[in-house]
C-alpha cells in the first residue's frame, strides 16, 4: 500500500522448504553416532551437507525447483545414496495426509537443533548447530510455519500433495497411495496443458519466426551494399542460419522460457512453483544485472522479459522488476521501454530499494531519493546519444543532491558530468551547470570546458574518497589518467602568482593514477556484499552437479576425487566481485590506449593481451570486443592485412550478436586502408562513406568517429591526387577539431595537410605544417606520431633538391631508432625509401663504393610493402632498386627488380581501371 | 425504434428469464429500464405517472434538442423473438437448488442438480460452481497474500467449466446464457479472442442480458475492435454502443447516444446517470448537478456513480450537501467502495487529510482496482505533504488506467513539488497528450517551463498559448503571456495579451491586482507609441482604483496634457509677436 514499505525478507513455508528440512533431518538425525546411517563416511556426509547449504542460498532462478529436480540432483550427489533418500523423502512427504502430520514433522523437526549451551552436548552426536546456515534455515522454517494460520496449514498441505503428484507422473516408479482426493483435479489440469497443445506448437514457429527474423536483421545492419562489402573480404561468410541456432540455445539455457503461452503460465505457478526466498530472488536479479551489461544486445531480450513479467504477476510488490525491465530495454536500444520503466521503477520505490551504496540510516529516507532517479535518468540520455538532455537532468539531479545532502549521489552525479563531458565535444562553456553548483560558478564564467572538467573531476574525486566509495574512486582514477593523457594542464587560475609549469602533457601522471586505480583490488573487501559471492558460489555448485560429468563411467572408487575437483574447476567462488574486476581490467586497456598514444606497440599489445586473458570473462563483451580491435589492428600495422582478415573472422564470430560493434568499425577500417594501399579508391570512399554513417547525427556526439571519418575521406581524396578538394576537407576538420579542443586529433590533421602538400609538389607550404605537427606532438608527447612528422619533414626537405639531402637525412637518423622499434611496417618502408634515396642525392655519396647501404633499405621497405600490398610504393622501392643495379651493372637482379615494378605498376592501374570500368563495385 | 409496448413486453419476459437463471443484476438493469419506459397515461392513475414523472421540468430544462420522435436514418432494427421457456414446469430439483443459490450456497446448489439436463438447470449448475470459485478465489487471495504482494488465485472451477461449455457449444447445445457464462469464462483465462465471438453470439441470439453486453464492452478497448463487432440491430445495441463510447472516451458520441434513447426510456435512472457521468467527463458540473438532485428524489437509496456526484460537490465546495450526502449513502449501505469515497471527499474538503485517506484506504480494500480512489488517495497526500505516499498511489492509479490523465498530472505535481521539474515535465507531457483541450494541464506545464531552475520561457510562452485556446477557465494564461512577452522585451505582443486578457476581464465583470496591471501596461506602452487618447482612456479608468496606481496614472495623465498642451505654445514662444 502506498507509503508503507513492506519489511523485508518474509519468509513463507513451501513444499520445496518442506523436503529441504526433511534432507536436514536426515543429514543431522537426533541422537546418532558422528556419521549417521546411511552415509559411509565423513566425506560423504560433509558433502551433502554441502549440497543442503547450496540448495538453501543459490540464486540461479526465480522458482524453487520442483520435487523431480530435486531428485535428480540428489542423484549427482551420491549414486549410492541416490536410492535410500529419494525413498525416504518420497515416502516422508506422501505420509504427510492431514494437517496433524505437518504439526509433527515441525514439532519432529525442533529437536534436531542444538541447545543454546553446546558444551552439554556429547562429541558423538550431530547436532546442527542453531546459528549455523542450515540451523537458521530450520528455525526460520519452523517459525513461518508457527507462524501459519490454519487456512495457511491447509493449502501447505494441498500444495504438497501436488509437489509429490507432479514428481511422481514423470517417473512411475512410485505409487502414490493417499492422494486420491486430489487427483480429479490435477487430471483435469494436465488434460487442460495437453489441449493448449496447439496453442504451444504455434508459439513455438512464431517464435522461431522471430529468431530467424531478428537474426537477419543483425546480420544486415545499416549499410546500403552491405553484401558487397562482405563479400569483399575473402572466404568471411555471415550466416544467418548459424546466429539463430545461438538464439535457440540461448531460449534453452533460459529457465522458464518453456511457458510461452500467459495462461498457461498462470496455471503452471498454481500447479506448484513457489517464488524463493525475497534474499535469493534479489541476488538472481543482481546476476541477471550483470549479465545484461555483459552481454549487452546478445542478453535475450524476450526470454528474460518472459521471465520478469510472471515474477511481476508473481510478486507486485517487488520493484526492482522494473529496474531489471529497464536494463533490458537500456540494452536493447528501446528507448520509449526504458523510459516508463525507469519511470515506473522510481515512482514506486523512490529510490530507496536496492541500492547499494546508500545506507539506509541517512535519514532522508522519508522524503525518498528521487536524485537517484534523476542521475540514472541522466545516464539513460547519455546512453541514446542525448547529450543536452542527459546534461540538463544530470544538473537537476546536483541541485537535488545538493538539497537533500546526499553526498554520495552528488559524487556519482558528477563523476556521470565529467564522463559525460569527456566522452562529448562542447565547444561553449556556457550555461553547462547553470547557476546550481556553487564550487564552480564562482570561477565558472572564465573556465574553458577541459577546465570545468578538471574541476568537476577533483570535486567528484574528493567527495568520494571522503565517503570512502572505493569503487568511485576508482574509477575516478581512471578518468583522471585519461584526463592527463589528452589534456595539457594549465593553472586554472588567471591571476595571482603562476608557478612555473611545463606546458605538456605528463606522462608520469597518467602512469600514477593508473596504479592507484589498480590499488582497488587490494582494498575492496570492507565494501563487498557478501550476498553475492554467496550465492553465485552455491549456484555454481549446483549447476556443476548437473553437468554431465565425463567420469561418471568410473564410479564409486573415484567419488571422492570427483568432489575435489567438481569443487576447484567449477565452483571456485570467486572472492573479487565483477564490479572490481571490471574497473581493474579497464585499467589495463587505457594503459594499452595510454601506450598506444606515446607510441610503444609492444607496450600496447602486452597490456591488451594481459586484458584479453586476465579480465575478457568479467567484462563487458563491447569492451573486449575493443581489445580485440586493438589486437587486430596491431596485426594489421605489424602482419599485413591477409593475417588482421583472418583475426577478424575468428572476431567476428564471437561478436556477431554485439550491436553497435567495434568489430564493424573494425572491418570498416581495415578495408579502407586496403583498399587505399590497393589504389582501389571507388571502393575506399564507399568504405569511407559507410563509417561516416555509424556516427550519431547528434553535434558532439560520437566525435572520435566523425573525425576518423572524414581524416580517412581526406587521405582517399589526397590517394586521388585531388589535392584541394583534400585540403578543404583537412582544413574543416582541423577547425572542428580545434572547436572541441581535440588536440590529438589535430596533430595528425595537421601532419595530414603536410602530407597533402608534400604530394602536390608544394614543399614549401607543407614545411610548417609538419613543424605544427611536430610541436603538438612533442606538447603531447605523441612519439611515434612525432616520429612520423619528422620523416614527412625530411621527405619535403629532401623534395628541395640534392642541397637539403644532408638536413634530411639527419631528420630520419633521429627518428629512426623509434621508428624501427615501434613503427608499422608502412611507416618503416618510408623511412627505408626516404633513407636510400637522401643517400642518392647526396653528391658526396657514391653507390658503387658502397651499394648495400642503397639496396639493403631498399630490399627491407621491398618486403615490407609486398606485404602490405602498398603498390604505388612497392612500385617505387623496385624502381629505385633497378636503377640502382643497372648503374651497378647486376643485370640479373635489375631485370628481376624491373619485373616485378611492371607487376605492381599494373596492379595498381588494373585496380583503376576496374574503378573506371564498375563504378559499384560487386562481390570480385 | 421499436414500439414502447414492444419494448416492455420484452423486457417484461426478460426479467422473469434472468431472475429465473439467477442473474440478478441483469434483471434489476432490465427491471430499471421497464419502469423508465413512460406510461401510457390512459392506463395509469394519476399517482402512479405523478411518481414517475417526479420534476422532469428541470430536467427538460437541460434537453437540448428533443429527439423523442426522430428515428435514426438507415437503421432498421431487428425484432428477436422472445426466447420461450423450455422447462415449463420447474423440477423440484430446480427449485431446491435456486433457493440454495438464493443463499448463497452455490456448491451446494450446484451438487443438487448435477443429474439434471434441463438447459436451464445446466446453466444454473455452471453458474453457481463458478460463483463458488469466485469466492474461493478471492479468499484465496486474502489466505495467501505473500510478503511482497497478491498471489495470483485463480479460480479453480475455470478448468472443468471451460472443458464442459466448450463440448456443449461445439455440440450446438448451449442457450444464450450458457454462451454467456462461456464467454466470461474464457475471458477470465485469457482467451479473448474467441470470447468475443462467443460473448457476440450470446447477445445476438438473447439481447436483453446486460451483463453479457458490459463483459463484452470490457472487452473492446479500443474502437476498431468495437467496430469490428457483428452485431444485430437490436435497441439493446445502442445502450451498449452508449457505454461503450462512454468507455473510450468518445463522450458527445455517448451523449448523443443517451438522449437518443431517452426518446423511449425518458425515465430511465440509468440513462440519466450516464448521461450525467458524460456531463461531467465534459466538466459540466452545474448539469450534473441538476441531474444529480432529479436522481436522487426519485431514487433516494442509490448508491451507484454518487461519488461522481460528491466529486461535483467538492469542486463546488458544497460543504452541507456533501455532507448530506455522505450521511444518506452511509446509512444505506457503508461497506461500498462509493460510500467510502464520498466521506473520504468530504474530510478532503473539511481539510482533514489524514481521516479522508483512512477511508480511501477503506474504499480501496473493497475494491483494489478502484481508480479513482487512488487517484484520490494521491491528492490527499500531496496536501499531507508525503510526496512518496502520494507518487505511490498515483502510479498505481496509472497502472491500472495508463489513460488517467489526473493521475499523471497528479505525479507530475508530486514531482515538481519536490524541486524536479525536469523530471515532472515527462508526466505533465503523457497527461497533456491524453487530455489535449484541459487548460489547467498546460498551465502546470507551463509553470514547470518557467519555474528558476529551467527558466525555459520559450518552451512555457509555447504551453499557455495552447492553454488560452482552449478555454482557460481561470484565465491565468493570458495574464502569464503578456507578462512573459514582457519580461522578454517583446511589449508589442505583450500589449496585445494585455488587451485581450483586459477584454476578458470586462467581459466577464472581474476586477484585482491584474486588471490594474494590465491597465498600467497598456498605458504606459500607448503613451510611449505617441498613442496619447487611448494612453488617457487608460489612465482615467485607472483613477476608478485606489492605491499608488493611481498616483501614478494622475501623473502620467498630467504629464501627456502638459506634453499636449506644450507643443502648440513652443511654436509661439519662437516666433513672439
Amino acid at each position: 500500500m502506498a507509503g508503507i514499505l513492506k519489511p523485508p525478507g518474509a519468509f513463507a513455508v513451501t513444499p520445496h522448504k518442506v523436503s529441504v528440512c526433511i534432507l536436514i533431518q536426515m543429514y543431522a538425525p537426533p541422537a546418532m553416532m558422528s556419521v549417521p546411517f546411511p552415509f559411509s563416511s565423513v566425506a560423504q556426509h560433509n558433502r551433502f551437507g554441502l549440497y543442503l547449504f547450496a540448495l538453501t542460498k543459490s540464486c540461479d532462478d526465480i522458482m524453487e525447483p520442483k520435487l523431480d529436480e530435486l531428485i535428480n540432483q540428489l542423484r549427482e550427489i551420491g549414486d549410492v545414496l541416490y536410492q535410500w533418500l529419494t525413498d525416504q523423502l518420497i515416502s516422508r512427504l506422501s505420509s504427510l495426509s492431514s494437517p496433524d502430520d505437518l504439526f509433527n514433522l515441525f514439532s519432529d523437526l525442533r529437536a534436531i537443533l542444538g541447545g543454546a549451551d553446546l558444551s552439554a552436548v556429547d562429541d558423538e552426536q550431530v547436532v546442527l548447530d542453531p546459528n549455523s546456515n542450515l540451523g537458521m534455515f530450520v528455525r526460520r522454517c519452523l517459525l513461518a510455519f508457527n507462524l501459519l494460520c490454519f487456512e495457511g496449514v491447509c493449502h501447505l498441505l494441498t500444495s504438497i500433495g501436488i509437489y509429490c503428484k507432479e514428481a511422481l507422473s514423470s517417473c512411475s516408479a512410485y505409487e502414490l497411495p493417499c492422494l486420491d482426493d486430489s487427483s480429479n483435479e490435477l487430471e483435469a489440469l494436465s488434460e487442460y496443458e495437453n489441449m493448449d497443445l496447439e496453442n504451444i506448437v504455434f508459439e513455438k514457429v512464431n517464435k522461431e519466426i522471430e529468431a530467424r527474423k531478428k537474426a537477419s536483421e543483425e546480420v544486415s545492419f545499416h549499410l546500403h551494399a552491405p553484401k558487397a562489402l562482405f563479400g569483399l573480404v575473402e572466404d568471411i561468410k555471415v550466416s544467418a542460419v548459424s546466429k539463430s541456432q545461438g538464439g535457440d540455445k540461448c531460449r534453452e539455457a533460459s529457465p522458464s522460457a518453456h511457458a510461452p503461452n500467459d495462461a498457461m503460465r498462470e496455471f503452471d505457478s498454481i500447479s506448484g512453483a513457489f517464488l524463493r526466498t525475497n534474499w535469493q530472488m534479489q541476488g538472481y536479479l543482481m546476476e541477471q544485472a550483470d549479465a545484461i551489461e555483459k552481454h549487452g544486445s546478445s542478453f535475450s531480450l524476450n526470454a528474460f522479459e518472459l521471465i520478469l513479467r510472471q515474477l511481476q504477476k508473481l510478486a507486485p510488490e517487488l520493484h526492482r522488476v522494473h529496474f531489471l525491465r529497464y536494463l533490458n530495454s537500456l540494452y536493447h536500444d528501446d528507448y520509449f521501454a526504458a523510459l516508463e520503466n525507469l519511470h515506473r521503477y522510481f515512482d514506486y520505490s523512490a529510490g530507496t530499494e536496492g541500492f547499494d551504496f546508500a545506507q539506509p540510516s541517512i535519514g532522508c529516507n522519508s522524503f525518498g531519493r528521487y536524485e537517484i532517479a534523476l542521475l540514472c535518468l541522466g545516464m539513460m540520455h547519455f546512453h541514446f546519444g542525448h547529450p543536452k538532455q542527459a546534461l540538463d537532468v544530470l544538473t537537476e539531479a546536483v541541485c537535488l543532491s545538493q538539497q537533500h545532502s546526499n553526498d554520495t549521489c552528488l559524487a556519482y552525479t558528477l563523476a556521470a558530468i565529467s564522463n559525460l563531458l569527456s566522452e562529448i565535444g562542447i565547444s561553449t562553456t556556457t550555461g553547462i551547470l547553470g547557476s546550481s553548483y556553487s564550487p564552480i560558478t564562482s570561477i565558472g564564467t572564465t573556465l574553458s570546458v577541459q577546465q570545468q572538467l578538471f574541476v568537476l573531476l577533483k570535486e567528484s574525486f574528493r567527495r568520494a574518497e571522503s565517503l570512502k566509495l572505493k569503487r568511485l574512486v576508482a574509477a575516478n582514477h581512471l578518468a583522471m589518467a585519461k584526463f592527463d593523457l589528452t589534456h595539457v594542464q594549465r593553472p586554472l587560475l588567471s591571476f595571482g602568482p603562476k608557478t612555473a609549469m611545463r606546458l605538456r602533457t605528463c606522462p608520469t601522471n597518467v602512469c600514477k593514477e593508473l596504479r592507484l586505480a589498480s590499488h582497488l583490488i587490494s582494498d575492496f573487501v570492507s565494501e563487498s556484499s557478501t550476498m553475492t559471492t554467496d550465492g553465485a558460489f552455491s549456484t555454481s555448485w549446483l549447476k556443476n552437479l548437473q553437468k554431465p560429468m565425463g567420469s561418471l563411467v568410473l564410479t564409486q572408487e573415484n567419488v571422492s576425487g570427483k568432489d575435489s575437483n567438481a569443487f576447484q574447476f567449477c565452483a571456485q567462488p570467486s572472492s573479487i566481485p565483477g564490479s572490481v574486476l571490471q574497473l581493474v581490467g579497464s585499467s589495463y586497456l587505457l594503459r594499452a590506449t595510454a601506450w598506444e598514444a606515446y607510441g610503444s606497440a609492444p607496450l600496447t599489445r602486452v597490456n591488451t593481451l594481459i586484458y584479453a586473458t586476465c579480465f575478457s570473462d568479467g567484462s563487458s563483451l563491447s569492451d573486449v570486443a575493443l581489445a580485440h580491435m586493438k589486437l587486430i589492428q596491431h596485426l594489421a600495422v605489424f602482419k599485413g592485412y591477409k593475417e588482421a582478415f583472418s583475426a577478424l573472422k575468428i572476431a567476428e564470430e564471437k561478436f556477431l550478436s554485439v550491436s553497435k560493434s567495434r568489430i564493424l568499425l573494425l572491418k570498416l577500417q581495415l578495408l579502407h586502408e586496403r583498399s587505399l594501399h590497393r589504389g582501389h579508391l571507388k571502393l575506399a570512399q564507399k568504405v569511407c562513406d559507410e563509417l561516416g554513417v555509424m556516427a550519431s547525427s547528434v553535434t558532439g556526439v560520437d566525435m572520435d568517429l566523425k573525425t576518423e571519418a572524414s581524416l580517412r575521406h581526406a587521405r582517399t581524396l589526397l590517394a586521388a591526387n585531388q589535392f584541394s578538394e583534400a585540403a578543404a576537407v583537412a582544413h574543416s576538420l582541423f577547425c572542428m577539431c580545434y572547436k572541441f579542443n581535440l588536440q590529438v586529433e589535430n596533430a595528425s590533421v595537421l601532419l595530414l595537410l603536410a602530407e597533402i602538400h608534400k604530394k602536390s609538389g608544394n614543399a614549401v607550404l607543407g614545411i610548417p605544417y609538419a613543424l605544427a605537427s611536430l610541436s603538438f606532438c612533442q606538447l603531447l608527447n605523441l612519439d611515434l606520431l612525432k616520429a612520423s612528422a619528422t620523416l614527412t619533414l625530411a621527405e619535403l626537405w629532401l623534395s628541395f633538391g640534392p642541397n637539403h639531402a644532408k638536413m634530411a637525412s639527419n631528420l630520419i637518423q633521429q627518428a629512426l631508432p623509434l621508428i624501427l622499434g615501434h613503427g608499422g611496417l608502412e611507416l618503416r618502408a618510408r623511412a627505408f625509401i626516404a633513407e636510400a634515396k637522401c643517400l642518392l642525392s647526396d653528391p658526396s655519396f657514391s653507390v658503387s663504393q658502397n651499394p648495400e647501404a642503397v639496396l639493403d633499405p631498399l630490399r627491407q621497405a621491398s618486403e615490407e610493402l609486398q606485404v602490405l600490398e602498398y603498390h604505388e610504393l612497392a612500385a617505387e622501392a623496385f624502381y629505385l632498386i633497378a636503377i640502382v643495379s643497372d648503374k651497378l651493372g647486376r643485370l640479373a637482379e635489375r631485370e628481376e627488380a624491373a619485373a616485378l615494378f611492371k607487376e605492381h605498376v599494373l596492379a595498381l592501374e588494373n585496380e583503376n581501371r576496374q574503378d573506371e570500368v564498375d563504378p559499384l563495385p560487386s562481390t570480385p | 425504434m421499436s414500439s414502447k409496448e414492444s419494448c416492455r413486453n420484452e423486457l417484461r419476459s426478460a426479467i422473469r428469464q434472468l431472475s429465473n437463471r439467477c442473474l440478478y443484476s441483469a434483471a434489476q438493469w432490465a427491471a430499471e429500464q421497464l419502469v423508465g419506459i413512460e406510461q401510457d397515461p390512459a392506463k395509469y392513475t394519476p399517482t402512479n405517472t405523478r411518481f414517475q414523472r417526479g420534476s422532469s421540468s428541470i430536467r427538460r430544462r437541460f434537453r437540448t434538442n428533443d429527439i423523442t420522435s426522430t428515428p435514426v436514418a438507415g437503421v432498421s432494427y431487428v425484432s428477436t423473438p422472445v426466447m420461450e421457456e423450455d422447462e415449463v414446469e420447474d423440477s423440484d430439483f430446480y427449485l431446491l437448488a435456486k433457493s440454495y443459490f438464493d443463499c448463497r450456497e452455490y456448491r451446494r446448489a450446484a451438487h443438487v442438480l448435477r443429474d439434471q439436463t434441463g438447459r436451464r438447470s445446466v446453466f444454473l449448475r455452471c453458474y453457481a460452481l463458478y460463483l463458488a470459485g469466485e469466492k474461493r478465489k478471492e479468499e484465496e487471495m486474502i489466505e495467501l497474500e505473500g510478503p511482497l504482494g497478491k498471489s495470483n488465485a485463480v479460480n479453480r472451477e475455470l478448468i472443468s467449466l471451460e472443458r464442459e461449455l466448450s463440448t456443449s457449444w461445439k455440440n450446438g447445445t448451449v442457450d444464450p446464457f450458457g454462451l454467456y457464462l462461456y464467454g466470461i469464462v474464457l475471458k477470465d483465462k485469457g482467451n479473448e479472442n474467441l470470447a468475443h465471438t462467443v460473448l457476440v453470439e450470446s447477445v445476438n441470439s438473447y439481447p436483453w442480458n446486460w451483463n453479457a453486453w458490459s463483459e463484452l464492452k470490457s472487452l473492446c478497448t479500443s474502437i476498431d475492435i468495437l467496430n469490428s463487432l457483428n452485431l444485430n440491430n437490436h435497441w439493446m445495441k445502442d445502450y451498449f454502443l452508449a457505454s461503450a463510447y462512454q468507455e473510450l472516451r468518445m463522450h458527445n458520441e455517448s451523449l448523443t447516444k443517451y438522449e437518443y434513447l431517452q426518446g423511449t426510456f425518458s425515465f430511465s435512472n440509468y440513462i440519466q446517470a450516464q448521461i450525467a457521468k458524460a456531463q461531467y467527463s465534459l466538466r459540466e458540473f452545474e448539469q450534473v448537478e441538476v441531474i444529480f438532485e432529479e436522481l436522487l428524489r426519485n431514487d433516494p437509496y442509490r448508491v451507484d456513480d454518487m461519488d461522481m456526484y460528491s466529486n461535483v460537490l467538492y469542486a463546488k465546495e458544497c460543504f452541507s450537501a456533501l455532507s448530506y450526502l455522505a450521511h444518506r449513502v452511509f446509512m444505506t449501505d457503508k461497506y461500498r467502495p462509493e460510500s467510502c469515497c464520498i466521506i473520504g471527499n468530504y474530510y478532503s474538503l473539511k481539510g482533514q487529510h489524514e481521516k479522508s485517506v483512512v477511508y480511501f484506504r477503506r474504499a480501496l480494500k473493497l475494491d483494489k482496482n478502484y481508480l479513482s480512489a487512488w487517484t484520490l488517495m494521491g491528492h490527499e497526500y500531496v496536501e499531507m505533504k508525503n510526496t512518496p505516499a502520494a507518487i505511490d498511489a498515483y502510479r498505481r492509479a496509472v497502472d491500472i488506467n495508463p489513460r488517467d490523465y489526473r493521475a499523471w498530472y497528479g505525479l507530475g505535481q508530486a514531482y515538481e513539488m519536490m524541486h524536479m521539474p525536469l523530471y515532472a515535465l515527462h508526466y505533465f507531457r503523457k497527461s497533456v497528450f491524453l487530455q489535449p483541450n484541459d487548460s489547467r494541464l498546460w498551465i502546470a506545464m507551463a509553470q514547470c517551463y518557467e519555474t528558476e531552475q529551467l527558466h525555459m520561457l520559450e518552451e512555457a510562452i509555447k504551453c499557455y498559448r495552447r492553454a488560452a485556446n482552449c478555454n482557460d477557465s481561470e484565465a491565468i494564461a493570458l495574464n502569464q503571456l503578456a507578462k512573459l512577452h514582457h519580461a522578454l522585451g517583446r511589449d508589442e505582443e505583450a500589449a496585445f495579451y494585455y488587451k485581450k486578457d483586459l477584454e476578458r476581464m470586462e467581459a466577464e465583470e472581474r476586477e484585482g491586482p491584474n486588471m490594474v496591471e494590465a491597465l498600467i501596461f497598456l498605458a504606459t506602452h500607448c503613451r510611449a507609441h505617441g498613442r496619447f487618447e487611448e494612453a488617457e482612456v487608460y489612465c482615467t479608468r485607472l483613477l476608478d482604483y485606489t492605491g499608488p496606481e493611481k498616483e501614478t496614472a494622475k501623473i502620467m495623465l498630467r504629464g501627456m496634457r502638459m506634453a499636449q498642451s506644450s507643443f502648440p505654445p513652443m511654436d509661439v514662444e519662437h516666433f513672439p509677436p
